[in-house]
């Protein structure tokens, strides 16, 4: 069985994102960028089906600036088997991503595609759902648990006020949630392992994409900062500003 | 003391004149000393400082110096005879400059040290000086005690950052030392005086405190090592390879790790446990990320093939750097669930660290059988933190408290014998004021009891602390 597991570079979870002083978007230059977490997740899984012998090549794929290469070496140093970078410098929004990884689909046919439920930079939670509608394929969002038997995966999903456990026919598209693993430490072995491991390079024409971005960015702000508190000499005027000021009592 | 009570309230206003419920100020974070103070006064500028200290001065009030009250020896809390007076600086808590072309900051001596860490961030600058009571301790303390911590192997102890001071002595007089120079010939350095004094000689009030170009990246890496000796050769590699871009370097033994693991279960190792010892290190760059961890990667394969280190986990991301970390800031708590282990900070000299280990290790294994030494520390600056947990078979936890001295003994000789000292960064206070005098020279006590006796002649300004 071929896993396929798509991984997107982002700013470092930890980073403090500033906006760019003209408001086009954050600033990314001289910043930490790391593997979005949720598809670190999605590594994890496709390399430990692989481990328990249910998989037999686990393949990640990245999609933008040539410096995805460094994520993608992640993905190969947590265990994927090869990886595939289609590089352009076009920013680029879920459809098109859903679309440059259809394309992938088609031409390496894997029986499981496992990504992030959302990237952590524009929280869109839409490339997997865009992905399974393109190719006509099951899908299984906000996974915890994944069972692989047979043709099929059986999919625990956290959804409000539960699990939901369904039953999708592969090849299918599995979306991970937080729960779903603990992603392990790389070692540095495995990093020089990586580094000799194959690395493809294509260009979204390669694949026949059209990758021009159809949402146009108005404007990026940062959000209203937190006024000061102030304090107040009694519990008479606490209660005074809670009700004629907050208005929450 | 209602007379003097009225005299503070006409300097500082009666609000900030503390009569009872005393508890912050007079016991130590420790719980170990419970003083009793007359007063605690909270003055909001350096004249009502030394107008305190003036009055003090004429009364022959002793007077307890504080900022945080998170020192580790007692040097901040008074005794228990009822007669010292505390004065706080914790009112005093204004930045006055930030100057980011003399790269320097000028600060009350109350300002909590992780608010002047934010402050040096929002200038895209860095206040190096980190440690695990940032969020509550004040510079004022940090300085009063020359403050080391977890930075101390690339910026120095507190003493290399601060480059003025403004102080209040003993007699009410203030002296202003404020100067933000990196050149300054001019006879006695007087600044280096009160630092690490311990409220001794007078009451900082005010500091220039050094500024550093922020890092933008950090790598964390957490490696697998045969022994400590191999743990020194990676230092040396590394400061090859990487220069002054490390900046900590902490050694960890399998013990040590094993009980963060088995308390934390939640906390997972970064490597498997068959390795005897760990290194946890930080190197930082101003430049971009992508290339520090290629020279990390780069460095640390070759001491692999050098067969320096045996294995080496390396942070794929900051999440993972901190991870890392939480285990060796868990380390002095998952001790206290093991049962009270007896504490050591002591410095060795780098190159002799490894012998170190092995002598205290003999002569503690000598004297109790099966005792469990829990060595860690911040190797990189020569600091050890080598704390002894009570052999398992012979002894229980309250049982071994009473040991406390002997094996104190045991240790500090050891350090002695390698020219190391007993208190490497949380000072003498009251707590090793009697045990300091076995380890420096007479002539080295007679020269600091003169400077005490020529700033502080009437002993008003926290007696019975260091000397």
């Amino acid at each position: 069985m071929k896993i396929l597991v798509p991984v997107k570079r982002v700013v470092d979870y930890n980073v403090k994102v500033r906006v760019k002083a003209d408001q086009t978007g954050v600033e990314t230059a001289n910043v930490k960028m790391s593997m979005n977490p949720f598809d670190e997740i999605a590594v994890e899984e496709a390399v430990r089906l692989k481990e328990a012998g249910i998989a037999t090549e686990v393949i990640a794929v990245s999609c933008g600036l040539l410096s995805c290469q460094e994520t993608l070496r992640t993905a190969l140093a947590i265990g994927a088997d090869r990886a595939i970078l289609v590089e352009t410098d076009v920013e680029l929004q879920p459809l098109a991503v859903a679309k440059l990884l259809a394309a992938v689909f088609k031409k390496e046919s894997p029986d499981l595609v496992i990504l992030g439920k959302q990237a952590i930079d524009d929280d869109s939670n839409q490339t997997g759902q865009m992905l399974g509608a393109l190719l006509g394929r099951p899908q299984a969002t906000f996974a915890s648990k994944v069972v692989i038997e047979g043709g099929a995966a059986q999919v625990t999903r956290e959804v409000d006020g539960g699990l939901e456990t369904i039953k999708i026919t592969l090849p299918a598209i599995v979306t991970t949630d937080l729960r779903l693993n603990e992603p392990r430490y790389v070692t540095l072995p495995n990093i020089m392992k990586a580094k000799k491991k194959p690395l493809e390079n294509v260009k979204p024409a390669d694949l026949g994409v059209d990758v021009t971005p159809r949402l146009k960015t108005l404007k990026v702000t940062e959000p209203p900062k937190r006024s000061a508190g102030v304090k107040v000499p009694d519990v008479a005027t606490l209660v005074a500003k809670l009700k004629n000021e907050a208005k929450v009592i | 003391m209602s007379d003097l009570k009225t005299a503070f309230a006409a300097i500082v206003g009666e609000s900030n004149v503390i009569t009872g419920d005393f508890a912050a100020y007079a016991n130590d974070w420790r719980k170990k000393y419970f003083g009793k103070p007359l007063l605690v006064v909270k003055p909001g500028t350096v004249e009502e400082v030394a107008a305190l200290v003036k009055l003090c001065a004429e009364t022959k009030t002793p007077i307890v110096p504080q900022a945080g009250n998170t020192g580790l020896v007692g040097g901040g809390v008074p005794d228990e005879s009822g007669t010292e007076v505390i004065i706080s600086v914790a009112r005093m808590t204004k930045v006055l400059e930030v100057d980011t072309i003399n790269n320097t900051m000028t600060v009350e001596a109350g300002c909590i040290l992780q608010t002047l860490q934010e402050t040096a961030a929002e200038h895209d600058r860095l206040f190096p000086l980190s440690l695990a009571a940032e969020g509550s301790c004040r510079i004022g303390g940090n300085i009063s005690t020359n403050a080391g911590g977890v930075q101390v192997l690339r910026y120095g102890n507190t003493r290399e950052l601060v480059m003025g001071l403004e102080v209040v002595l003993p007699s009410g007089e203030i002296w202003n030392g404020l100067r933000g120079l990196r050149k300054d010939n001019t006879g006695y350095d007087l600044k280096h005086l009160f630092i690490g004094a311990e409220g001794t000689l007078g009451i900082i009030t005010k500091a220039v405190l050094k500024l550093f170009p922020a890092p933008r990246s950090t790598q964390t890496v957490f490696i697998g090592l045969e022994s400590p000796q191999k743990a020194m050769d990676l230092l040396g590699f590394m400061k090859g390879a990487l220069g002054d871009r490390i900046t900590a370097f902490e050694l960890i033994s399998d013990f040590g790790l094993s009980l963060v693991t088995k308390y934390f279960p939640q906390l997972k190792a970064p490597l498997p446990p068959a390795f005897p010892w760990f290194v946890l290190s930080d190197i930082a760059d101003s430049r971009d990320a992508a290339a520090l961890t290629a020279d990390v990667e780069a460095a640390l394969g070759e001491a692999i093939e050098q067969g320096i280190i045996l294995d080496c986990a390396i942070a794929k991301n900051e999440t993972e750097g901190n991870r890392m970390w939480e285990l060796r800031e868990n380390m002095t708590e998952s001790q206290v669930h093991e049962g009270r282990s007896i504490k050591h900070d002591v410095s060795i000299p780098i190159s002799k660290i490894a012998d170190f280990i092995k002598a205290a290790d003999a002569a503690l294994e000598k004297a109790y059988p099966g005792v469990r030494p829990i060595t860690f520390g911040h190797v990189g600056d020569g600091n050890l933190h080598y704390n002894v947990a009570h052999p398992l078979a012979s002894f229980t936890e309250p049982n071994w408290t009473k040991e406390l001295d002997r094996v104190n003994l045991i240790v500090h000789d050891a350090t002695a014998q390698f020219n190391g000292s007993i208190s490497a960064e949380h000072g003498i206070g009251q707590l090793k004021r009697e045990e300091i005098k076995r380890y420096k020279s007479a002539l080295e006590l007679q020269v600091m009891k003169n400077i005490k006796a020529a700033i502080d002649p009437q002993n008003i300004m926290n007696p019975g602390k260091v000397i």
